[in-house]
């Protein structure tokens, strides 16, 4: 049976939710008071107890991260809140943005209070344009109510949040990429610093985090960590807005906790498989993680160690389900046009090997493939793997790898046409 | 930081702990192959090329973003590794145009060596399924650029962001359809633009001047100094004797000095090479009229027996040193006054605070060393003798003798022609005092006399 967790997505139901008048009545900003009652480094210490995990795809602590950020340097802090929401199958962070606005502004004061910033920047993907609007008008409001700006939430404290609108490169979801082009550059992720360390706008140090993330800020810090702890499993404590698409009968976003079982879950919520077929397959973290077949779905839970376990990721949570009728060269061939198309060009292994792997597996839907040409994409996969500066061309790896090691007879046939 | 040690291929070397370890292997000619890095550019670490592996380290990693640390031990060769380049290489190629045989960067292309080193395999992609790019694009100040041919390096948009700052060169589009550009409209426009052609380490960007005039491995590189201005800017003068021509020059090339000029030269610089192969004197004019060499000499003796009142001789400041030094002398031994005005050079707007000097004149800090006189004499002259200087027609003189390299045009009664700087050979101390040394590059069929040639000839005439 599964339980309900309705963290971030308490509000997503209420009529005129987005609207501070809707929300307030609901609790927003009810935060506020409790984390001003705390110093920066205890809401930090918090944030630490709870063991929230970065909700961008990484899962990475979200505590230690903020630990990073310095307490008393003389430049600038800032805190930037990724919602460049690109990854296929990935549709989380924007029910957040225009169902519950608020409860973002509330988490971005509280976090701004948190690691000393007074600037708050929510780098949105371009193609949301509609919800970006949403956003605005939100961050508006907030402003003629005095939650935000020179006394934000009624404090002494400054915060205000801008809005920059990505330009439609997925890549830019990548921190480092987002802040290159939030400095006005080409979206290429920077090479990875020798130690821990914050990321740097301008040369000032800035915390990235997910929507999500800077959402679930809110509960953590009125209900405490422990609170966040009743949900999920140890490791991965807590919830996840998890979602679903493909053949499900009721694709969309449904709130659980981490470790709900994966079958479960999609029978629960998404009503089973689209017209009662068999499961073929399940992507289970957005695009980029490794494909599960119906036999380890049967046995998946949604938390990074289990998914992790089995050579896969949770990734998003964005899970894509294939019914019996998938073709999984297509499928395979539908995810490399897109990698094909997103690789920001940077480092050759991608740059090109999203390219041929491409150009090879379309010659091989043609008719024109050639026997070693299944090999030769996975030998592409290991070129690409871990020689770039980025995750992306590890990510195709993975996918290609997990589509060619559990469906290679259907990818054997289709070559030898 | 402090020096510590490393073991590279189970030899040990010394280095700064901290610094990059790709400038180590460079240093010590161990060859790991790379496109990106440039000591000029520092670390982009984008064409994944110069991968070694590192003992303790799981994947192999990039050593232009390695930092030498105490005890590393780095191994450049091995089986795996070395099929972790054939393979990236390999990438590198398939968009690739192969047809080595029409592009210009023919013998000096990284992407060539690096196959002969680590490739030599079949082409594994049908022509037709290659990615197609712009090619032969005009960007401006005579670069040429062929989009096909660039491995997107980005060494030549960060030499215009980062070093001249005039940001003309981007990538644009994304994948393998990332190219190099200009803005829309826009042209690469900048006085030391040229140098992109240089770092280019592939076919991509040509020289307009250069390119298609001669196949690289034919050409002699010679090292030499720019005579542009007083900066002294390291050279080579790329030259070559094709079957029944004459010894040409086809390109000056930037030589690394740190000490001067760093990596690069100005596009003035690098074009000043023309100059010394056109509107040549060669010929001995006496009243204007051709004579051969004995005449001429006979004829110098003759207007230096009968000059009436004082000797003024005048130098050219671009001299090597040893010819001023042999002039100061000849001009004592006749009882002349010698002169090497530096009016002329004065060019404020040439300058800017980084290659290019103010001062036009390449050797202006020897003539003050040998303390010569650089002002215009003004006092009339019985005769003239002037070594190419350029104010020679300034001078009021009965009678003048004129050495000079280029067809000038103001006549004398002598004009005898001399060799440039690049078909003799001698000092330059350039304006920090740094001395430099210029062998001869150009030795022409019909040779033309040097300044101590000529003087050689005269002194030995006289007795």
């Amino acid at each position: 049976m599964i339980k309900a967790s309705r963290i971030v997505s308490r509000k997503f139901d209420i009529p005129g939710s987005h609207t501070l008048e809707v929300a307030k009545t609901h609790g927003a900003y009810d935060a506020l008071s409790d984390a001003f009652a705390f110093s920066p480094a205890e809401i930090v210490e918090v944030i630490k107890e709870s063991g929230l995990r970065g909700k961008g795809g990484g899962g990475a602590p979200a505590g230690t991260k903020w630990g990073l950020m310095p307490q008393d340097d003389p430049r600038p802090s800032y805190l930037v809140v990724n919602g460049d929401e690109s990854e296929p199958g990935t549709f989380k962070d924007r029910q957040i943005i225009s169902k519950d606005p608020h409860l973002l502004i509330e988490g971005i004061i509280i976090t701004c209070y948190a690691i000393k910033a007074h600037d708050a920047y929510i780098y949105i993907r371009g193609e949301y344009c509609q919800f970006q609007q949403i956003l605005q008008s939100a961050i508006d409001e907030a402003y003629a109510a005095g939650l935000l700006g020179e006394r934000s939430g009624g404090e002494a404290y400054r915060v205000d949040i801008t809005i920059h609108r990505g330009a439609g490169a997925y890549i830019c979801g990548e921190k480092s990429a987002l802040l290159e082009s939030m400095e006005g550059k080409r979206g290429h992720p920077r090479l990875k610093p020798k130690q821990k360390e914050p990321e740097w706008y301008f040369g000032n140090p800035t915390l990235v985090n997910n929507v999500e993330t800077i959402a679930s800020v809110p509960y953590i810090v009125k209900n405490g960590a422990r609170a966040y702890r009743e949900f999920g499993t140890e490791h991965s404590p807590g919830t996840l807005l998890f979602a679903m698409s493909g053949h499900v009968e009721k694709p969309g976003v449904y709130e659980a906790e981490f470790g709900t079982p994966m079958l479960e879950y999609i029978e629960h919520y998404g009503g089973g498989v689209l017209g009662g077929r068999k499961l073929k397959a399940v992507i289970p973290g957005g695009a980029s993680t490794a494909v599960l077949t119906a036999d380890e779905v049967a046995y998946a839970t949604l938390d990074y160690e289990n998914l992790r376990a089995m050579h896969s990721a949770l990734g998003t949570g964005g899970m894509i389900v294939m019914d019996e009728g998938t073709d999984m060269v297509e499928a395979l061939k539908n995810l490399l046009e897109f990698y094909h198309h997103e690789s920001c060009g940077q480092c050759t292994p991608c740059r090109e090997g999203t390219g041929w792997s491409d150009t090879i597996l379309g010659r091989v839907l043609e008719g024109r493939g050639r026997s070693e040409d299944i090999d030769k994409l996975l030998e592409l996969a290991d070129t690409m793997d871990g020689k770039t500066i980025c995750v992306f061309a590890p990510a195709v790896a993975i996918v290609v790898r997990s589509f060619i090691g559990k469906f290679r007879d259907e990818f054997e046939a289709k070559a030898s046409v | 930081m402090s020096q510590t040690e490393v073991v590279i291929d189970d030899k040990r070397f010394v280095a700064k702990e901290g610094s990059l370890l790709i400038d180590l292997l460079i240093k010590h000619n161990l060859k790991v192959p790379y496109f990106c890095y440039h000591e000029a550019l520092g670390a982009d670490g984008n064409c994944r090329m110069c991968m070694v592996e590192i003992e303790g380290q799981k994947r192999p990693q990039i050593a232009c973003d390695t930092l030498i640390k105490e005890g590393m031990v780095v191994r450049t060769k091995g089986e795996n590794i070395e099929s972790v380049r054939r393979n990236i290489l390999e990438l590198e190629l398939i968009n690739h145009p192969v047809d080595c045989p029409i592009c210009d960067q023919a013998g000096e292309c990284k992407l060539q060596d690096f196959y002969m080193d680590y490739g030599l395999y079949d082409s594994h992609i049908d022509q037709a399924d290659k990615v197609h790019h712009q090619k032969h694009i005009d960007l401006g100040s005579n670069v040429m650029l062929d989009q096909e041919r660039c491995v997107l390096c980005a060494r030549c948009t960060r030499f215009t962001a980062d070093i001249t700052k005039t940001h003309e060169l981007g990538i644009i589009g994304r994948g393998d359809h990332a190219r190099v550009s200009t803005m829309p409209g826009k042209k690469l426009d900048n006085p030391y633009a040229m140098n992109v052609v240089d770092l280019c380490p592939v076919g991509a960007l040509t020289s307009k001047d250069f390119r298609f005039s001669q196949r690289v491995w034919f050409l002699t590189s010679t090292p030499s100094v720019c005579h542009g201005c007083a900066k002294g800017c390291n050279i080579f003068i790329d030259h070559n004797r094709e079957k029944y021509k004459d010894e040409t020059i086809y390109r000056f090339r930037p030589r690394e000095n740190q000490a001067v000029n760093g990596y690069f030269i100005c596009d003035e610089g690098r074009l000043s090479y023309k100059a010394l192969q056109e509107n040549r004197q060669v010929e001995r004019d006496r009243n204007g009229a051709v004579c051969s060499e004995a005449e001429a000499l006979k004829a110098y003796c003759k207007t230096l027996e009968g000059a009436k009142g004082e000797i003024i001789v005048l130098a050219d400041p671009n001299l090597y040193r040893e010819e001023l030094v042999a002039i100061e002398a000849y001009a004592a031994h006749i009882g002349a006054s010698l002169y090497a005005p530096l009016e002329h050079y004065r060019d404020e707007d040439f300058a800017d605070d980084w290659l290019k000097s103010s001062q036009r004149a390449a050797n202006a800090k020897a003539v003050e060393i040998l303390e010569i006189k650089t002002t215009l004499p003004v006092e009339k002259a019985g005769l003239l003798i002037s070594f190419n200087h350029p104010d020679a027609a300034q001078i009021k003189a009965e009678k003048v003798i004129s050495f000079q390299t280029h067809i000038g045009k103001d006549a004398y009664d002598l004009t005898l022609p001399l060799a440039v700087f690049s078909e003799s050979a001698g000092t330059l101390v350039n304006e920090e005092g740094i001395e430099q040394y210029c062998p001869r590059a150009i030795k022409r069929n019909e040779p033309i006399p040097t300044v101590i040639e000529w003087l050689t000839q005269i002194e030995g005439g006289d007795k």
